[in-house]
């Protein structure tokens, strides 16, 4: 090789090198880490990248933010923690990803929250609702964990609410599952339920891959439980009140919002489905722009009750990018303060968010958003009663 | 409270039958090989995935992403599902076999230990690729509605399953210690070098033996569904708790092995009455238990071995 072919060579490749750095700037890339293939939860996964790209769309048919398109680049963690861990590093310092939204699964979020805090690089939860993960790491630290969903503990304190306004309950037993997502309930409903001066007479336990849960039932209905509050995946719920059919006792039967999975409804059946009452983010009953999605979104989705997960992860998009361009860039800790402190309202798929976030306030929908829902007639409808009417939103306080 | 005990022994005999089904399976494969199937967890949900797209294919109707329509199982269709299930399991069961198992078999080390456990992650994630990750719930062919007996509830499908374990393990039984091919099964278990000089062909016993029990596990998946919903995740908690039953009863002895399934059922649902969250520790405890007193199970000979 000559001299001057060497020097042609390396201008060549400066100039290419260049040419793809500025296309490459051209483009903000926004990460998606979850679960989509591996656990019955994927549905959830897969139904919250329908509505990330449905928002990316909207984003860039519009123009972009500060001129740029955004990009989505998805990978899947298999609902392993350790692989989760994985996606997280390779998506921020290799893929350069200016936030991650996801993931499917609750353990997963909490196996590498701190990865984005020490990164500084924003991270929006639009599915898992483990009250823990949007917590600051430690008491006054920067905090870059936000979630648009539903959170746990504010559901419990739903739960608890109700019982407690119910006239008609007298004994409430607590009914949970021996995962890592029943104790966790467990524990909310303990607390909660003793800053609100109820006082459970009994609590069961039976295992996610139960078939039958008579025997804890018998001893429910022997203590004289008239309400129970139970937390647990769809599958084993449905399992319950199957179980409850055998004995012929049904309770007051107030669950966790798993309750709206289809494997919860094809478990129970038609009519023993109908049996619990439970919290969550979106019924049937849909708003017009929750509709238009919906329809949008429906050819594609594996599961219809997913659909909330399409609506959050398409809000959690609209505010990540309402937050770029307040903060004229997308550098982590500038985009952390613009989260904190959103001057425009977002027009989102659930609500317009007015200052969704604050540096204390890290979750953009509280119990005030949550609808009261049952099924009915293969549908999830919102749930009314004299109880629901007179509860007040202090009554959610946690 | 007699109700409630009867409650308690009805719910447990149900869920013991699954597992003296599946635990029948791992003393066949080890009395004849002295080898188990530690895939036998997913074929069980592969068979019921078998199952379920039998049972679609049959009646030709759609079915929803998590949800087989009760028309489906009507009359002779879920059977034939089960049959047909049994056959696809028995045939993977002579793949695993004469891949995963025969070019390691009576060499010694543990290496078939690990190439079952592999061949069931690949069966599994076959399995997803093909039919996703969502449980499918399907109907039972005797309808759903709780059947009282004496103030006890049980599902249908619970006698089912509970008839079938009784019925699959008095037939095997009689095969076993009546016919020239349980004859030939147990002169390969007792040794497979005096078999062979007796012109018994073991190999094709070995295989028959990895057919049949592969194939009980898929039956078994067929039969569980309706009651556990079909799931290609649902298999490894049964095939755990049935291994269990195995060990408790005997894995050398068939028969013990149902018992042993049995007692793991109603020792798991009376343990329910007490306190559920103390249902693994007793269930593990016991085991180490019959380990320690009687390896060779509760209803299993011991070996001597003759100098």
């Amino acid at each position: 090789m000559t001299p001057q072919s060497k020097a042609l060579n390396a201008a060549l490749l400066c100039s290419a090198l260049a040419f793809s750095s500025a296309a490459y700037a051209q483009e903000i890339k926004i990460g998606f880490n979850g679960d989509l293939s591996a656990s019955p939860s994927a549905q959830s996964g897969q139904a919250g990248v329908l509505g990330i790209q449905a928002a990316i769309d909207d984003i860039n048919a519009a123009g972009g933010v500060l001129g740029r398109k955004l990009t989505l680049v998805v990978r899947d963690d298999l609902s392993q923690p350790p692989k989760s861990i994985q996606n997280m590093s390779d998506l921020i310092d290799n893929e350069k990803v200016v936030a991650v939204l996801g993931p499917t699964n609750s353990g997963n979020a909490l196996a590498w929250k701190h990865i984005p805090n020490q990164k500084k690089n924003p991270s929006i939860g639009c599915i898992g609702s483990a009250t823990d993960i949007t917590k600051p790491m430690s008491a006054s630290a920067d905090n870059y964990m936000y979630r648009v969903s539903m959170v746990d503990r504010a559901q419990v304190a739903g739960l608890i609410a109700y019982a407690k306004s119910n006239p008609k309950t007298k004994n409430v037993g607590f009914l949970v599952e021996t995962t890592g997502y029943g104790q966790g309930g467990l524990k909310d409903l303990q607390e909660l339920a003793e800053a609100k001066g109820l006082k459970p007479i009994a609590t069961e336990k039976f295992g996610v891959n139960d078939t039958d849960m008579t025997s804890q039932l018998n001893k429910l209905k022997a203590a004289g439980v008239d309400t129970v509050l139970v937390w647990a995946q769809g599958t084993p719920i449905g399992q319950l009140v199957r179980s409850m059919e055998k004995i012929n006792y049904f309770p007051v039967t107030l669950t966790s919002w798993s309750s709206d999975n289809a494997s919860f409804y094809d478990t129970a059946g038609k009519n023993l489905a109908e049996k619990p009452v439970f919290m969550r983010t979106i019924t049937e009953d849909r708003t017009p722009k929750q509709q238009q999605l919906y329809d949008r979104l429906a050819p594609k989705m594996t599961s219809k009750s997913a659909f909330s997960f399409a609506a959050h992860c398409y809000d959690a998009l609209m505010i990540t990018a309402a937050a770029i361009k307040q903060a004229g860039g997308t550098e982590g800790a500038k985009m952390r303060e613009a989260l904190e402190n959103l001057q425009a309202p977002v027009e989102g798929i659930m609500k317009t968010y007015t200052k969704p976030f604050s540096a204390t306030e890290h979750e953009a929908l509280t119990a005030s958003d949550y609808r009261w829902t049952v099924w009915k007639d293969g549908r999830l409808v919102s749930y009314t009663d004299d109880v629901v009417k007179a509860l007040k939103p202090s009554d959610f306080t946690q | 409270m007699l109700d409630v005990y009867l409650q308690t022994l009805l719910s447990g005999l149900a869920v013991g039958g699954v597992y003296a089904l599946i635990a029948l399976g791992f003393s066949i494969t080890f009395t004849t090989t002295k080898t188990l199937n530690f895939a036998q967890g997913e074929f069980i949900s592969f068979g019921a995935f078998i199952g379920v797209t039998m049972l679609l294919l049959l009646s030709g109707l759609a079915s929803t992403t998590t949800a087989v329509p009760s028309e489906a199982a009507s009359a002779w269709r879920y059977p034939a599902a089960v049959i047909g299930a049994g056959a696809v399991a028995g045939f993977m069961g002579i793949l695993i076999f004469l891949l995963a198992v025969k070019p390691f078999a009576g060499k010694g080390g543990m290496n078939w230990v690990m190439s079952t456990l592999g061949f069931g992650v690949m069966l599994q994630s076959l399995g997803l690729a093909i039919w996703g990750p969502a449980p499918v719930m399907v109907p039972s062919p005797l309808g759903d509605n709780v059947l009282r007996i004496a103030g006890a509830g049980v599902r249908p499908q619970e006698l089912l399953v509970l008839a079938c374990a009784i019925l699959i393990m008095v037939a095997l039984d009689l095969v076993m210690r009546r016919s020239r091919i349980g004859k030939a099964m147990m002169a390969v278990a007792h040794s497979p070098q005096t078999a062979s000089l007796m012109g018994i062909n073991v190999n094709l016993v070995m295989i028959g033996a990895f057919a049949l029990s592969s194939g009980l596990a898929g039956v078994a998946g067929v039969l569980i569904a309706p009651i556990a919903s079909a799931s290609l995740f649902m298999g490894m908690g049964f095939a755990l708790k049935a291994f269990s039953g195995a060990i408790i009863g005997g894995l050398n002895n068939p028969r013990g092995c149902i018992y042993g399934g049995f007692i793991l059922g109603v020792l798991e649902s009376g343990i329910g009455l007490w306190q559920a969250q103390w249902r693994e520790i007793v269930v593990f405890g016991l085991i180490i238990l019959v380990l320690a007193f009687r390896p060779a199970g509760l209803f299993g000979q011991a070996a001597v071995d003759k100098v």
